[in-house]
């Protein structure tokens, strides 16, 4: 079974924010409503400063919080490692949402329902990537599975050194950034 | 704020209702002669912790629109902290209200279902505060002082809601209850010391901890902090139960006092007791609003 993660390069982001658009015609959301958020980092200090911006969605963590605290089940994980929200039981309740590190979920406004990123999964399992991948300007997104040595993301995040957002709150997220 | 005042009410109502079980279990011990704040309290349990889950589910409204889901959060086992409460509650709801009927009969519930009721009050108060304390994102909520914490306030805004309905049913249900009072004084001092303790251990866990405890200190909820929780919640009942205290003490020994005390205008002059315990419940729904509000996430980079 695959184990999917992704790599985001924040080098090669131009913040033209069209994942996030992308993203939300696939999910048919709302302007106002989106799985993907954008961190604008700056580093440095003057006259040697740089900027950077940094796209953050569901982490899809190995360890999720998210699914431990959910009380009805809503919350689970797949075995490709992708963790999904039933919405035939969320009650929102809202403990996914506190207990996401990461602030990844979004109430949707229309029923309630917790949402978050998908990774695209029904369309991944279709052979196909996930649409914030396949829209990415400047190339930035690789999507792929963890366990195949040979992957392109495996050999891009060995090669670029890339590391997850806070990995020693134990999560386990999958997804990895250059920064 | 992703839980905000609706959660916060929640919290505040679990927690005096299991407060004022635990009140009126405790008053039928000490004092059997002593009913008008048996039966408030037994009385206070049910409906207080129903108003609570009526909140809740306002907030679910994804539950509220499709309520059969909420048949999940009995299913899920092994459960979340949340599972876990909504048995708890549950359990404790069906003997709350067994026990306000036997009241309302006239009769007394045997001693193991007291126990057992005993045993899920503190269920009930302790569960609110781990609730915010197993979640890990939230610094501020993460320690294992908040069940604790949240157990000592129920105790005293549940003695506070009891003995505050009590009087204003009778105004002398309570005016003799020295040693009630002098758990309540106890607690609050315990409470105090309880919310420094947090306050200091949390604040020296991680930036993200240390920016929560300065925002109820210093910044954007001190004005709350100190003048609503310590002061009106916290100092202004000590000191007013304290002066009753002190004063009973002097009272008691003479008998034109102890007159004095039953006519109301003695040691326990009802406005007083309206007021006091009217402070401890502002402190004691603040507490849960403010540590809602100053939780911040930790930060991503
Ligand atoms: S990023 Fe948040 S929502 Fe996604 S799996 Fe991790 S804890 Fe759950
Ligand atoms: S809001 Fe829905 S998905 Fe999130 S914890 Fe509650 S029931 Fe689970």
């Amino acid at each position: 079974m695959a184990r999917y993660g992704m790599l985001i390069d924040t080098t090669k982001c131009i913040e033209c924010f069209s994942c996030r658009v992308a993203c939300q015609m696939q999910n048919g959301l709302p302007p106002e409503e989106s799985f993907i958020k954008f961190y604008g980092q700056e580093e440095g200090t003057y006259p040697h400063v740089s900027y950077y911006t940094v796209p953050v969605q569901c982490q899809h963590c190995e360890n999720p919080p998210c699914v431990a605290n959910c009380p009805t089940g809503a919350s689970y994980q797949t075995e490709e490692g992708v963790v999904l929200v039933n919405e035939e039981k969320c009650i929102s309740c809202k403990y996914c949402m506190v207990s996401c590190p990461y602030q990844a979920r979004v109430v949707s406004e229309k029923t309630g329902v917790v949402e978050k990123c998908r990774f695209c999964i029904e369309e991944v399992r279709q052979g196909k990537e996930p649409i914030c991948v396949t829209t990415c300007v400047g190339n930035a997104r690789i999507f792929g599975d963890l366990d195949d040595p040979n992957s392109e993301i495996v050999r891009a995040i060995a090669k670029k050194k890339a590391k997850p957002l806070r990995p020693d709150l134990g999560t386990k997220p999958k997804i990895f950034y250059v920064r | 704020m992703v839980w905000g005042s609706i959660i916060a009410w929640y919290l505040f109502l679990a927690g005096v209702s299991a407060g004022a079980y635990c009140t009126a279990v405790w008053v039928g011990w000490k004092f059997p002669q002593a009913v008008t704040i048996q039966r408030t309290g037994y009385y206070l349990a049910p409906p207080l912790l129903a108003a609570g889950l009526l909140l809740l589910v306002i907030d679910a409204e994804a539950g509220l629109f499709h309520p059969w889901r909420f048949l999940y959060l009995f299913t899920n086992v092994p459960g979340s902290m949340m599972t876990d409460g909504t048995y708890i509650i549950s359990i404790f709801m069906l003997i709350t209200l067994y026990q306000a009927y036997l009241t309302f009969q006239g009769k007394k519930a045997p001693g193991w279902m007291t126990g057992v009721g005993l045993l899920f009050a503190f269920g009930t108060a302790a569960y609110t505060g781990l609730l915010l304390g197993v979640v890990k994102a939230v610094p501020l909520w993460n320690t294992s002082i908040l069940p604790v914490l949240f157990t000592v306030s129920a105790l005293s805004t549940g003695i506070a809601m009891t003995v505050l309905l009590a009087t204003l049913t009778d105004q002398n249900a309570c005016s003799q209850l020295i040693s009630l009072k002098k758990i309540h004084f106890g607690l609050m001092i315990l409470e105090g010391l309880l919310i420094f303790i947090m306050v200091y251990i949390t604040s020296s866990a991680n930036e993200t901890a240390f920016q929560s405890v300065m925002s109820l200190l210093t910044g954007e909820w001190s004005l709350w902090f100190w003048i609503g929780l310590i002061v009106v919640g916290l100092l202004i009942p000590l000191l007013l139960e304290g002066l009753e205290l002190f004063h009973s003490r002097s009272l008691q020994v003479t008998p034109a006092g102890v007159e004095a005390t039953a006519s109301g205008t003695g040691s326990s002059p009802f406005a007083l007791t309206i007021a006091t315990e009217g402070f401890v419940l502002i402190g004691g729904y603040l507490l849960r609003f403010l540590l809602l509000a100053a939780g911040t996430f930790v930060t991503l980079f």
